[in-house]
C-alpha cells in the first residue's frame, strides 16, 4: 500500500463541485418552459397525460395487457371490427362493415370493408382476421364458445360457435385485429416487444420514443385520410395523479382520465369557456358485495334491509363527489339505459334510504335490537361485521365510511378494513372477507354483468379461489334466463330474458348496488375541437378505451 | 492486505445473506401478479383475462426450494428474468433504462451536499461561534426537518409554477432526444436543478453538522496546537491537519450514502415525475413483480456492498491505524 494521501490531492475534487453547482444554477435560469400550451399552427400533437406510467417501455404488443402496453397501442395502432359505445348504446361498424348471425345462433359472419391497408401498404383480408383468432386463443386462450373460424374470400369471416351464444357477437367484434404476414413470423408473440408496430388503425408511426414521452403519427395508408385530420399523439408519462393534473390543468395536455378531485374548482374555473368535462355513469356498476356464504348475508331480507339503511344521495354527493348517481334495484350501469325495466326500477323500494324501514325489517326479520341498543344476530352474537376497501381508493373509503354511519344510526355496527388492494382483492378471491365496496362486470350487453352476480356457474365454494362472483351467490332461474338470452338471436328475445333477470335481481339482491361508476374524461377545446359531450355522445371520454378510436378520428385541430 | 481479504470475505457473506432475503420476502405478501394488476384495473379487466394471464406470464408453481436454487443460478449468471409489471422486458433492460437518470439525480444531489456540507462543517468549527457556526446550523436542520414532499411541492410551486423558473417535470423537455450536444445538457440540468436542490435542502443539514462536531473534537487535539506553534499557515492546518482526520465519518456514510443512491429518490420522482428506479421499485412491489423487485434490491445490495468496499479501501488510504491492526 502506499503511504498515506496526500490532502492537496483531495482539494480540487473539493472544489471542482460547487463550480459545477455554479454551472448548473447558471444554466438551470437560462431553462425554458416546455409549455405548448398556446400552439394552433394546425400541426399541434394531441397531447395525452398518462398517470398510470411513470415511464415508457417500447412495447407495442397488443397481446400483452393494459397496464404492460404503451398506451393507445389498441386504440390507435390496431382496430378492431367493430367499435360498441356504451355512451349512446350503439356498435358502429369500422373493420367490418357487417355482420350476421345465423338463424341457428351457431354462426357468426363478419363482412370486411374494402380497401382497408396495413400500415406497411399490405391489403388486410379475412385471412388476418382468422390468423388473430387463432393466435389469441393460442396465447391467451378465451373464446370457450368458439369452435372455429374461417376466412371465405378475402372479406368473409365465419366464426362457428358451439352454442348459441349471442353475447358473443360483442366479443368477436371487439377484438383487436393484427397483420398475419408481420406476426407469423414472429418467434414468440407473447414475449415480443413489437417495437415498430405494423397496424391498419389511424396513428401508427412511432416517432421519438423516449422513456417518458412518445409520439404516435398519422397512418400513411389510412383507409380513412379523411378523418385523420390532426397530425398525432403525443403521450406523457406521470407517477401519479397529482403531476398529471398539474400539467393538464396548466393547458399543457389536452385529455385526461386521471380522477381530478373538485373538478369544477380546480380545472374548470381556470377556463370556463375550453375546459370541460364529462362523466357518463356507464362504468361498471360498483356494488357493496356481502359475502353470502357467511350469516347473515345469506339471508335476503338482511341485504335489502341494510341496504335501505345506505343513503345513497349522500354516498354520491359526498363520497364520490357528484360525480355519479344512486343506482337502482335493477342493479344496472347507466350504460344499459335501454334494457333498464323503468316501472320496476320505480317501483322497488330497497335502494331508497329509509332508516325507519331498514330498522323496522330487521327487527322482522329477527335481528332485534339488545338493551345496548346495538342489534343482535339470531345466535345472539352482535350485529358487527367489516366492510373492506383498498386503501388507495379515496373516495370508495368515504362511500365505506358514509354507509358506517348509515347502519351505526339502525344500531348496526359496521368497521372499515382499509389495507392495500392487493391484501382486499385475495381476501374476495378465497371469500375471506365480510362485505366490501366491489366493481362488477361490464359488457356491451347485461349478460355478463347478470352471469357473474346471479348464474350459479361463476359461483365457487368459500375458500375456492375466483375471479368474479366475489358474493357467492347463484340462482338455477338465473341460468335459465341466461341461457335464453344467449340463444335469443332478435332483440326482442333478448329483451325479454333480461326484464326477468332485472326482476330477479331486484327479489334476490345478490348485491347491494350503490352507483354506476362514472367513465372520468376531461379535455380543453383550445387546441382540438369535436369532442363527445353529453349532446353529442359519439362516444365515451375514455383515452384508453374502446370507443377512443372515435375520438382520434373525430378531433378537429384549432387553426390560427 | 490481510484486512482487505477479511473484508472481503465478510462483504460475500453478507451478499448471500440478503440475496436471501431479497427472495423471500416478497413471497410473504398476499396475492399473485395477476390478482394485483387485476385489483388495480378494477373493472377495465374481464375475469377471463386473469386465467389468460396468468397463462402468458407462465407464472412460477415450483416448489420454493427449486424456485430459490434456480434463483441463486440466475443471480450468478446475470440473468434477471422477465418483469411481470413491464412484461415483456427483461428486467435488466428496465432498470438499465432508468439507472442512468437515479445516478445523475442521486449522485449530483449527494455530491454537492457532501461536498457544501463539509466545508461548511469545516469552515463553521473553525471559526466557532462565528457568524456561520450559529446561523447555518440551526437554519439548515430546521429546512431538514421539513418532510419531504411538503418541501419539495413548495419548490415546485413557487419556482415552477408562479416563477416559471425552472420546468416543472420530467428529464428533458418533450420533443428532445438524448444527446451529447449543449441545447440538450443544459436542457436537462436545468430539469435537474429544481429535484436535486431539494434533495440538497433536506440532507446538506445533516452534513454539516457531524462534520462540525468532529472537527470540533479534532481542533481541540494536541497535534494542531502543536502544528499552530510551528507557524503553519492556518488554511493548512485546517484542511489538511483537522478536516482530514475529522473527516473519516464522513467517508464512511459517503460511502453508505452512495450505495443507497441506486435506490432511487421515490418522492423525488414522484412529486417532479422524474424518471429513476424509485418509482420503478413502488411499482414493483405494488405489483407484486417478484423479478423486478429481486432485481432492483439486488442492485441496491450490491451498490451498497461495493461502496462500503471502496470506503475499505480508502480507509486504508485515509488512516494508517487501520493497516496497523
Amino acid at each position: 500500500m502506499a503511504p498515506s494521501i496526500r490532502a492537496r490531492r483531495l482539494r480540487p475534487a473539493a472544489l471542482a463541485a460547487p463550480v459545477a453547482a455554479a454551472a448548473l444554477l447558471l444554466t438551470g435560469c437560462s431553462g425554458t418552459g416546455t409549455n405548448t400550451a398556446g400552439d394552433t399552427s394546425g400541426h399541434q400533437l394531441l397531447t395525452v397525460p398518462r398517470e398510470d406510467f411513470a415511464t415508457f417501455t417500447r412495447n407495442f404488443n397488443p397481446f400483452a395487457p393494459g397496464q404492460v402496453v404503451a398506451p393507445m397501442t389498441t386504440q390507435a395502432i390496431y382496430e378492431a371490427m367493430l367499435v360498441y359505445n356504451p355512451a349512446n348504446g350503439k356498435a358502429t361498424p369500422w373493420l367490418a362493415t357487417s355482420w350476421e348471425t345465423s338463424k341457428d345462433g351457431r354462426t357468426v359472419t363478419f363482412t370486411l370493408r374494402h380497401g382497408v391497408k396495413w400500415s406497411d401498404g399490405k391489403p388486410l383480408t379475412a385471412a388476418d382476421v382468422a390468423y388473430t383468432f387463432g393466435l389469441q386463443k393460442k396465447l391467451l386462450g378465451g373464446y370457450e364458445y368458439l369452435r372455429a373460424v374461417k376466412a371465405e374470400g378475402t372479406d368473409k369471416v365465419v366464426f362457428s360457435l358451439t352454442k348459441p351464444y349471442s353475447p358473443g357477437l360483442f366479443e368477436l367484434g371487439k377484438q383487436i385485429i393484427v397483420p398475419e404476414h408481420v406476426w407469423a413470423k414472429v418467434k414468440d408473440p407473447a414475449k415480443d416487444t413489437n417495437p415498430d408496430p405494423v397496424g391498419s388503425g389511424p396513428y401508427t408511426q412511432v416517432a421519438n420514443f423516449q422513456s417518458q414521452s412518445y409520439e404516435l403519427r398519422k397512418n400513411p395508408e389510412y383507409w380513412q385520410p379523411k378523418k385523420q385530420r390532426i397530425d398525432g399523439i403525443r403521450v406523457l408519462g406521470f407517477s401519479g395523479n397529482d403531476s398529471a393534473n398539474l400539467a393538464f390543468v396548466n393547458g399543457e395536455a389536452d385529455w385526461t382520465q386521471s380522477f381530478i378531485p373538485e373538478v369544477d374548482k380546480s380545472f374548470v374555473a381556470k377556463d370556463p369557456e375550453h375546459n370541460k368535462y364529462w362523466y357518463p355513469k356507464t362504468g361498471s356498476m360498483v356494488d357493496w358485495t356481502m359475502n353470502t356464504t357467511r350469516a347473515p348475508f345469506d339471508d335476503v331480507k338482511v341485504r335489502k334491509a341494510l341496504s335501505l339503511a345506505v343513503d345513497r344521495e349522500s354516498v354520491t354527493e359526498v363520497g364520490m363527489n357528484g360525480y355519479t348517481r344512486p343506482a337502482d334495484c335493477t342493479g344496472l350501469s347507466g350504460g344499459y339505459d335501454k334494457w333498464r325495466d323503468k316501472t320496476l326500477a320505480d317501483s322497488c323500494t330497497w335502494t331508497k334510504h329509509d332508516a325507519a324501514a331498514a330498522a323496522k325489517a330487521l327487527d322482522d326479520a329477527g335481528y332485534k335490537k339488545g338493551s345496548d341498543g346495538k342489534r343482535k344476530l339470531k345466535n345472539g352474537k352482535p350485529f358487527t361485521f367489516d366492510i373492506s376497501v383498498g386503501s388507495a381508493s379515496s373516495d370508495w373509503l368515504s362511500v365505506a365510511n358514509i354507509i358506517k354511519q348509515n347502519l351505526a344510526g339502525i344500531g348496526v355496527t359496521a368497521n372499515v378494513k382499509s389495507p392495500d388492494w392487493a391484501a382486499v382483492v385475495s381476501d374476495y378471491e378465497t371469500g375471506d372477507y365480510d362485505t366490501g365496496i366491489v366493481w362488477s362486470d361490464n359488457g356491451a350487453t347485461p349478460f355478463q354483468f347478470y352471469r357473474t352476480t346471479m348464474g350459479t356457474d361463476s359461483v365457487k365454494p368459500a375458500g375456492t379461489k375466483t375471479v368474479s362472483n366475489y358474493h357467492r351467490f347463484g340462482d338455477k332461474r338465473a341460468d335459465a334466463l341466461l341461457d335464453r338470452f344467449a340463444a335469443a338471436t332478435d332483440e326482442a328475445g333478448q329483451r325479454d330474458a333480461i326484464d326477468g333477470l332485472q326482476k330477479l335481481f331486484a327479489d334476490e339482491a345478490p348485491v347491494v348496488p350503490l352507483f354506476p361508476g362514472p367513465e372520468w374524461g376531461a379535455y380543453t377545446d383550445t387546441r382540438f375541437t369535436g369532442w363527445p359531450t353529453e349532446d353529442n355522445p359519439y362516444a365515451t371520454l375514455t383515452n384508453r378505451g374502446d370507443t377512443t378510436v372515435l375520438v382520434l378520428t373525430g378531433l378537429k385541430p384549432v387553426k390560427n | 492486505m490481510r484486512y482487505i481479504l477479511r473484508n472481503l470475505g465478510f462483504y460475500l457473506l453478507a451478499f448471500w445473506a440478503s440475496i436471501t432475503l431479497n427472495f423471500m420476502l416478497p413471497r410473504f405478501m398476499p396475492g399473485d401478479p395477476v390478482s394485483r394488476m387485476f385489483a388495480r384495473s378494477q373493472s377495465q379487466m374481464q375475469p377471463e383475462q386473469i386465467d389468460q394471464l396468468r397463462r402468458l406470464f407462465g407464472l412460477d408453481n415450483r416448489p420454493m426450494w427449486q424456485q430459490y436454487t434456480d434463483y441463486i443460478k440466475d443471480i450468478c449468471t446475470g440473468n434477471m428474468g422477465i418483469s411481470i409489471s413491464r412484461f415483456p422486458t427483461p428486467v435488466s433492460e428496465v432498470i438499465a433504462s432508468q439507472i442512468g437518470w437515479t445516478l445523475l439525480l442521486g449522485g449530483t444531489a449527494l455530491v454537492v451536499a457532501v461536498v457544501i456540507g463539509n466545508l461548511l462543517g469545516i469552515i463553521a468549527a473553525w471559526r466557532r461561534g462565528g457568524l456561520l457556526d450559529s446561523v447555518f446550523p440551526p437554519l439548515l436542520v430546521f429546512a431538514g426537518s421539513f418532510p419531504y414532499f411538503w418541501l419539495a411541492m413548495g419548490a415546485l410551486y413557487l419556482f415552477g409554477m408562479t416563477l416559471g423558473w425552472f420546468p416543472m417535470r420530467h428529464a428533458f423537455d418533450v420533443g428532445l432526444s438524448p444527446e451529447l450536444s449543449w441545447g440538450f445538457v443544459s436542457n436537462a440540468a436545468s430539469h435537474l436543478f429544481l429535484p436535486a436542490l431539494t434533495i440538497v435542502l433536506v440532507s446538506i443539514g445533516g452534513w454539516m453538522l457531524g462534520m462540525r462536531n468532529t472537527m470540533i473534537a479534532t481542533v481541540a487535539e494536541d497535534y494542531i496546537t502543536m502544528a499552530e506553534a510551528k507557524g503553519l499557515s492556518p488554511s493548512r492546518i485546517m484542511f489538511r491537519y483537522a478536516a482530514r482526520n475529522a473527516m473519516l465519518p464522513s467517508v464512511t456514510n459517503f460511502g453508505m450514502a452512495l450505495g443507497f443512491v441506486v435506490g432511487g429518490a421515490l418522492l423525488t420522482e414522484v412529486v417532479f415525475a422524474y424518471p429513476g428506479v424509485g418509482f420503478q421499485l413502488l411499482a414493483a412491489v405494488q405489483g407484486l413483480d417478484y423479478p423486478l423487485m429481486q432485481g432492483i434490491f439486488l442492485t441496491i445490495t450490491a451498490a451498497v456492498l461495493v461502496a462500503n468496499f471502496l470506503v475499505d479501501l480508502v480507509y486504508v488510504r485515509l488512516d494508517p491505524r487501520v493497516r496497523v491492526r
